[in-house]
């Protein structure tokens, strides 16, 4: 039996320890540790509520605007407030922008080196890679000339002795599977994509006025509409997002779909691994009719149990009796003890840091091992991010997304059940993409008919001063951050914030177990998955990556040391 | 004209760790150049690419824990994620991965990096350390030297 430790494991944005014991070369248990700590939410204790967004949004540099989104939408959900229809559909813009950016930049730049591998993609037949690309897709850069040109490059940077970027990766892994002709593929689309996505997030820039951290506003966006005023929204700027959204929506179709697909043709038995937990959440997303209608939403909210297709149970998060966060095996103390669960509304932020000093070999993962609570619903664990999204659309009637999901299955030939894996995961992160590209230009067509029929109000006046707030109120702000269900609680007493807490979306699926022993996503998803080889730990990383793990919002400070460990005890 | 680009790394939250965005936002209020654009790059890693690649020269303000004195400036050149000083907090992968995303896309801008070191960071607040605010305007002076092209 042997304990084999990653950390960090994530490429961007945090720390993320994982633990897991390999017996007969397959994992039997397995830890998921946050190693920082959390508590924004002490920063903003006693601050004006509008500004809420402006401080939550810093917790990441990655979904930043989500965290904006999910901040003013509670304050507007506590005060009352309802947005303009131009408000709703700039935010929806913003957000679809962000998922397209997020979901490609995972899937190349964190996720496709667990899949491919680099140094193989320098003995390719770039004429060959040429040929497949051909044939799997009508992007024009597909010459023999273009392949020889990105694997002189690549060689290049090899040859300098500069790995930087491709540094940890385990080249050469028995359990790569891919034709070096594919893994040039892949490898050229890696810095494709490295060049598009400069593009499509200038969108934020456009409506927030900057980036990173663009602007938000509680009651509507802060961006004026005037088509022929210099400063605001005018046409010149609708025409350059209109090209943006077009060329978003086109490198997703041609390159990042295919590539998928032609990746995870090599790959099916990981339909069969990975799927972990069976219950799945989602708050919803893209309203198109108010916040306060999720009936409306683009992305429908619910909850999926024991995988049963069948029936999409409802989730009310100010429920006290269905979300609640633990502590039992996190560096907290609660005033009511070990075993209380609380709801976000009264929780509590106070730290209990009772694990080893650094540096350490292992953790106590009998006693309290992470920074990361342990959120449950009704006390069962959920999965969140696009597995759960899609499943629920799917469970939920949703047309566009059975077509999409029932044609990948049969093109890659798997049964249902593969959905619930690493593989059924960055599917559906791939497919949900596609849809909401489709929906962005769809907000973007709407948001251009309304200014043509005279609309150009983005900004609500009503209820901006504290003086017309109730005393006391309470309210909760959801979203769907490109991880998943993400929430934003505040209470609000004499105008300003009295608590308010953030259970975001790696928090339901990094959290380590609850007072009933239950894991968390993570840790599940582990069980049972073959290790090849202990010294190369890759199909850990597979399953990980495949949640596109994000630390930074789930814990908040920063350990010291960046350097990538991976240990292997024989216990 | 060379486009310059003063790019203030880090996490407001974090304390100290964000001494590069509140440099950077002390800077923007002065009467700088034309040529020279200030950015709160917050904790961004990719999002930076473009920024970064539209200028031919960017400055770099950036928090480290390199075991030194608290407060200390130094002015580095590094040219691949390799040169990047060890344990930067908030974000040491994103940022330094920029370096090797301009070789792999051929567009390559002048780097300086003032890595300033911080006080190592046990607390969540908007607060600087005291050792590390009184160097802002050391910061600041290095900066406007790095601008005269």
């Amino acid at each position: 039996m042997a304990r084999i430790v990653v950390d960090p494991i994530t490429r961007i944005e945090g720390h993320l320890r994982i633990e897991a014991v390999v017996e007969n070369g397959v994992i039997t248990d397995a830890f998921s540790s946050g190693m920082m700590v959390r508590g924004l939410e002490i920063i903003l204790k006693g601050r004006d509520p509008r500004d809420a967004w402006a401080f939550t949004q810093r917790a990441c540099g990655v979904c930043t605007t989500v965290h904006a989104l999910a901040s003013v939408r509670t304050v507007e959900d506590a005060i009352g407030i309802s947005v303009p229809r131009n408000a709703e559909l700039i935010r929806n813009i913003m957000e679809a922008a962000l998922y397209v950016q997020d979901h490609v930049v995972h899937f190349y730049h964190l996720h496709a080196l667990d899949w491919v591998d680099v140094v193989s993609a320098l003995s390719a037949n770039p004429q060959s890679t040429a040929g497949i690309a051909q044939s799997i897709s009508n992007w024009p850069k597909s010459s023999t000339g273009y392949f020889k040109d990105v694997q002189k490059r690549i060689k290049t940077f090899v040859e300098s002795g500069q790995l930087g970027i491709f540094a940890n990766g385990y080249w050469g892994h028995s359990a790569f599977k891919l034709p070096a002709e594919i893994n040039l593929l892949a490898v050229a689309h890696y810095l494709e994509a490295l060049e598009w996505q400069k593009e499509i997030v200038k969108v934020h820039a456009i409506f927030g006025g900057k980036n990173p951290h663009p602007n938000y506003l509680v009651g509507g966006v802060p961006c004026s509409i005037n088509l022929n005023e210099v400063n605001a929204i005018n046409s010149e700027r609708l025409n350059h997002v209109a090209k943006l959204i077009k060329d978003a929506n086109t490198f997703v179709n041609q390159v990042y779909i295919p590539d998928l697909l032609a990746i995870a043709g090599y790959y099916k038995d990981w339909g069969a691994h990975g799927g972990g937990l069976s219950n799945y959440l989602s708050y919803g997303d893209f309203p198109t009719n108010g916040y306060n209608e999720p009936t409306s939403f683009k992305i429908p909210r619910g909850i999926i149990l024991n995988r049963d297709l069948s029936q999409v149970h409802p989730v009310d998060t100010k429920n006290a009796d269905e979300v609640r966060e633990y502590i039992k095996h996190s560096w907290y103390k609660y005033g009511d003890g070990e075993d209380a669960g609380l709801h976000p509304f009264e929780g509590e932020t106070e730290f209990n840091y009772t694990g080893p000093k650094p540096p350490f070999k292992n953790l106590d993962t009998n006693g309290k091992y992470s920074w990361v609570k342990t959120p449950r619903w009704k006390d069962k664990a959920m999965e969140v991010g696009p597995l759960s999204r899609v499943l629920i659309a799917y469970a939920s009637g949703s047309t566009e997304v059975q077509d999409i999901v029932n044609a990948t299955l049969k093109k890659l030939d798997v049964p249902v059940a593969a959905l619930f894996s690493t593989l059924g995961r960055t599917a559906a992160r791939g497919l949900e993409t596609v849809l909401i590209g489709g929906w962005m230009q769809g907000f973007f067509d709407d948001l251009v008919a309304n200014i043509k029929a005279g609309d150009t109000t983005t900004f609500t006046q009503e209820k901006w001063e504290p003086s017309s707030w109730p005393k006391e109120c309470e309210g909760v702000g959801m979203t769907e951050a490109p991880r998943g269900a993400l929430a934003h609680f505040i209470k609000i007493k004499d105008g300003i914030i009295d608590n308010y807490q953030l259970v975001v979306p790696t928090t339901w699926n990094a959290s380590p177990k609850d007072p009933n022993g239950q894991r968390s996503s993570y840790e599940e998803a582990l069980i049972g998955t073959p290790v090849a080889n202990i010294d190369q730990p890759l199909e850990i990383l597979r399953t990980i990556h495949s949640f596109d793990p994000c630390l930074a919002c789930a814990v908040h400070l920063y350990d010291p040391e960046g350097k990538h460990i991976h240990e292997i005890k024989v216990v | 004209m060379t486009n310059i680009l003063v790019l203030g790394i880090g996490n407001i939250l974090l304390g100290d760790e964000g001494v590069g965005v509140h440099a950077v936002r002390q800077l923007e209020r002065e009467n700088l150049p034309e040529h020279v654009t200030c950015l709160d790059g917050g904790t961004g890693g990719l999002i930076l690419l473009e920024p970064m690649q539209n200028a031919d020269k960017v400055i770099i303000i950036d928090a480290t824990l390199d075991g030194g004195a608290p407060g200390t400036v130094r002015r580095l050149q590094p040219r691949f994620s390799n040169d990047y000083p060890k344990a930067l907090t908030a974000h040491d992968i994103g940022l330094k991965d920029m370096l090797d995303a301009f070789y792999l896309t051929k567009k390559i801008p002048e780097v300086v990096l003032f890595a300033v070191t911080v006080k190592n960071i046990d607390e969540v607040t908007l607060e600087l350390s005291a050792e590390v605010e009184k160097v802002l305007p050391v910061i600041l002076r290095l900066v406007k030297d790095e601008l005269v092209v």
